[in-house]
């Protein structure tokens, strides 16, 4: 009966907003959607706010443990519970204050999200790829960018984006690996920490 | 060509002197020292005339100048297609110069790309890398930036054959061209040191890994070993992480509720 239901309510296109995000692709598409909704609000004016919103938006979209643990590597074992929770709040802290500080350029992207979607580890992990095409730039070709989601109890959550093939996530493991070599997961953090209240880092 | 013997013999010293913290990145120290000297001069010099450049010169224009630089880029995939033996991609780079060098006015509009002649750009460095040179170490190159040491003298070589000799009747055409080109290229890419600058803790590992993931891609190379063998434990790398467990029981059932549909 429950499916019948579920049939009906494709059918009348009722299952964009009943189950929103369901799969990997919904979630990516509309999330992209309501990225470009948003900033084509800002005027210039309001930029601080149109921001925030995406932000608050954009973030729970995402696993910044899972994206943190990836980015450091090995290392993570070594840490306490408390390091990986300073680690991951730093680590987002950075990379939402770098990208939301780009998103303007995005204004005017034509993003397009390929229907099918790479399952991969029984389908616990999702790649979502994606093609942004920027107007007005002198490169004609899109860009590549994927998403790597994972299963979880909240519904689909991103832990990887990659553009033309390189990761903002893995591309952190060797400056990580190198701080944790030399003064330890705390020096990690500690560096972190400096980088986000804008001292300049070694 | 002296200077560049210079450099090639600084390469060698540097090699045998270091102990890279990136396995692809024995050159490290020397690649770093480049990498300041780069720096300082884009900050000093190139910087500034691309943003002059950028504001003097209209967008239609600088996409004119691109043009025309990627249609002799062309030339240069034809002749890197046949070398790899790939036929098609060949005749689609001859055709997209026959057609952007006549009707494109000299290259300066890309007809060929609205009409369904995709732009496949192959270099030197892809050909070798066709011929099994696949890792290659990463090599910072003097104001031309990120590269290995296969692309560059994949770049070496192109550039001491200068099928441009055609098109620039003199030397000082020739480096006016390459000035152009620089300005042009550097004009497409301004703003992204400033996400550098707000990303990296190490500007050169940021720039050098993120280069060296990008070409494996382009390549259809797979990423570092060490890479891999670490991403592929990332489950049980966060199973001790408390909420961030992925579940496996419930796993099935949005699943089912999609696979219902018609």
């Amino acid at each position: 009966m429950k499916k019948l239901f579920a049939c009906f309510a494709l059918l009348f296109g009722l299952s964009s907003v009943a189950h929103a995000a369901d799969t990997p692709v919904d979630l990516v598409r509309d999330t992209s959607r309501q990225a470009l909704e948003m900033l084509s609000k800002d005027n210039g004016k309001n930029s601080a706010k149109v921001r925030e919103q995406l932000i608050s938006m954009v973030t729970p979209k995402f696993d910044f443990q899972r994206m943190t643990a990836l980015a450091v590597g090995k290392d993570w074992r070594a840490a306490t519970p408390a390091q990986k929770q300073q680690l991951a709040k730093e680590f987002e802290t950075l990379l939402v204050g770098t990208y939301s500080a780009t998103m303007t350029r995005f204004k005017n992207a034509q993003i397009e999200i390929k229907p099918n979607a790479l399952l991969n580890n029984e389908g616990r992990e999702a790649v979502v790829k994606s093609e942004v095409t920027l107007p007005g730039s002198a490169e004609k070709k899109p860009i590549n960018v994927d998403y790597t989601l994972y299963k979880t109890p909240q519904g689909w959550k991103v832990f990887n984006v990659t553009v033309e093939g390189g990761s903002l996530v893995t591309i952190y493991r060797n400056q990580f690996g190198e701080q944790v070599r030399k003064s330890g997961i705390d020096g990690l953090i500690k560096s972190l920490q400096d980088k986000n209240s804008g001292a300049k880092a070694t | 060509m002296k200077r560049l013997l210079v450099v090639g013999g600084c390469l060698l010293l540097a090699a045998c002197a270091s102990t890279p913290s990136h396995p692809q990145d024995p050159l490290e120290p020397l690649n770093r020292a480049v990498y300041r000297f780069n720096d300082a001069a884009d900050k000093a010099v190139l910087k500034p005339v691309a943003q002059a450049y950028q504001k003097v010169t209209p967008q239609p224009v600088r996409t004119g100048v691109g043009n025309f630089f990627d249609n002799l880029r062309d030339v240069y995939s034809a002749a890197n297609h046949t070398l790899q033996g790939k036929a098609e991609l060949a005749l689609t780079d001859v055709l997209r110069v026959s057609f952007n060098s006549t009707f494109g006015l000299f290259g300066l509009i890309d007809i060929a790309t609205p009409m369904g002649l995709k732009s496949s750009k192959a270099t030197l460095g892809d050909t070798f890398a066709h011929y099994g040179w696949q890792d290659s170490s990463y090599l910072v190159l003097p104001l031309l930036g990120p590269s290995t040491v296969r692309d560059g003298s994949g770049m070496l070589i192109s550039n001491s054959l200068e099928p441009a000799t055609g098109v620039f009747q003199t030397h000082t055409q020739a480096t006016a061209a390459r000035v152009l080109n620089a300005v042009n290229t550097r004009e497409k890419l301004l703003g992204l040191e400033e996400v550098v600058d707000g990303a990296a803790l190490d500007n050169y590992s940021y720039v050098r890994d993120g280069f060296l993931q990008m070409r494996a891609h382009q390549l259809g190379l797979p990423q570092g070993k060490q890479q891999q063998e670490e991403d592929l434990n990332i489950d049980d790398l966060v199973d001790d992480a408390d909420a961030s467990a992925p579940v496996t029981n419930d796993a099935s059932a949005p699943e089912a509720k999609d696979a219902s549909a018609p």
